[in-house]
């Protein structure tokens, strides 16, 4: 596997470009998403990372994907082509791997449902 | 901090951050329900066919939309729960992201105790934590005798497991009690209560050292079919038989075989070390209480 950066790495700087992308100030953006005021700081300041929870809040309230915040897309408004990639695929047994793949189709429908 | 120390940590933290979801929620009785909590996040929450083994449990994510799939070949309940809760973990603890997402969109999970990743570990806490919440638990335990008879009536109410109640059940109560799950002839796992720990130099039984031979859990133990079928067996005994020390204290030790997975639970309840300290309190004794307070170092 190649040195990536972590997720939350990633995230720090997405975060800060989605919020400017929308013009809003940390304590606004807190405020849309719920969260406690001086939360965005420390996501963007790298001292705290944040939950799946938390980052779809985020999202939502920055009307960006978890994707792009994830930093798996370079486009704000699109998400991740639904190509599942299978982190420990060797400790999936197939009956997991297959269950695995035919949930995860129902859940692009979801996504694409969601998107209409 | 030592690295020790930092897990302990982390893994209290997950267990309070899962009280305190229950607090923002308003969710102030059992059994919580991890169903309900998913959905209301808008996760979606299926089941695998009930002859699939492998993982108990998965985390998966699709662009914006989440869902969880657990394992029915455990047809406990009690576990069913326990492994949705600790995919919740995975959801609502903070950093997961890191653990969970380095290329895909799933996430895998062993549930229950089995795992030494402080990712997992930590989402099992949370499990602990969200379906058995400190206060709540603290407060219905207290009418319940001490012993396997209150382990089985949390375990109702809380809907959990017998042995993921147990656990909990040596964390919170006042009483001083051992929880020690064993397969065959070896331990695989012991929790004292703090209550019980106050008593002098016991001996912790490590995760892969021998059940005391002659007590009622070896017995027990050594027939297959009796754990299956789930037998139990009580019986009056002295604390040292199974933990050593410099202390006699009468003890109960109540077994219980765990059915067709070959384990046992046991729980040894020491009722006359709280019954002293109670009376303790009651002498005015400065003698006892410099010799209460003088620490003691184990050798």
């Amino acid at each position: 596997m190649t040195q990536e950066s972590a997720p939350s790495e990633l995230f720090r700087e997405r975060l800060k470009a989605a919020r400017e992308l929308r013009e809003l100030k940390q304590s606004e953006l807190a405020e849309r998403a719920k969260l406690p005021p001086s939360s965005i700081a420390h996501f963007e300041g790298g001292s705290r990372k944040p939950s799946f929870d938390t980052l779809r809040r985020l999202a939502n309230a920055l009307e960006v994907t978890t994707d792009y915040l994830l930093g798996r897309v370079d486009d704000p408004g699109l998400a991740e082509a639904g190509d599942p990639l299978y982190r420990d695929i060797g400790k999936l047994t197939g009956t997991d791997r297959e269950m695995a793949k035919n949930f995860l189709e129902m859940l692009a429908n979801k996504s694409k449902e969601k998107k209409k | 901090m030592t690295k020790s120390a930092n897990l302990a940590f982390r893994l209290k933290m997950a267990k309070q951050k899962a009280e305190a979801f229950l607090r923002d929620e308003g969710i102030t009785s059992l059994p919580v329900d991890p169903f309900a909590i998913a959905r209301s996040r808008d996760i979606e929450v299926e089941p695998k066919p009930g002859t699939a083994g492998g993982v108990s449990g998965m985390l998966l994510r699709h662009g914006d939309v989440f869902g969880i799939l657990y394992a029915t070949h455990i047809k406990s309940e009690g576990f069913q729960r326990f492994s949705v809760a600790h995919e919740l973990g995975h959801y609502f603890l903070e950093g997961h992201i890191d653990h969970v997402l380095p290329t895909d969109g799933i996430h895998t999970s062993h549930a229950g105790f089995v795992s030494a990743d402080p990712y997992e570990l930590e989402a099992d806490q949370f499990a602990a934590g969200l379906l058995m919440p400190a206060g709540l638990f603290k407060r219905a335990l207290g009418r319940h005798e001490a012993g396997l008879k209150a382990v089985e009536a949390m375990a109702e109410l809380c809907q959990t497991s017998l042995t993921a109640t147990a656990i909990r059940y040596a964390e919170l109560t006042e009483d001083a009690v051992a929880v020690v799950i064993s397969t065959g002839q070896i331990v695989d796992f012991c929790f004292f209560s703090d209550t019980l720990k106050s008593l002098p130099q016991l001996s912790w039984l490590r995760k892969g050292t021998a059940v005391p031979a002659h007590t009622a859990t070896a017995q027990l133990n050594g027939d297959a079919q009796r754990v299956a079928q789930g037998d139990r067996v009580e019986e009056d005994i002295d604390i040292r038989d199974w933990l050593g020390g410099t202390r006699s204290a009468r003890a109960s030790e109540q077994v219980f075989g765990l059915g067709g997975y070959g384990k046992t639970l046991t729980i040894l309840t020491c009722p006359s070390v709280q019954a002293e300290t109670y009376q303790d309190e009651d002498e005015d004794d400065d003698e006892s209480m410099t010799e209460r307070w003088t620490p003691r170092f184990r050798g």
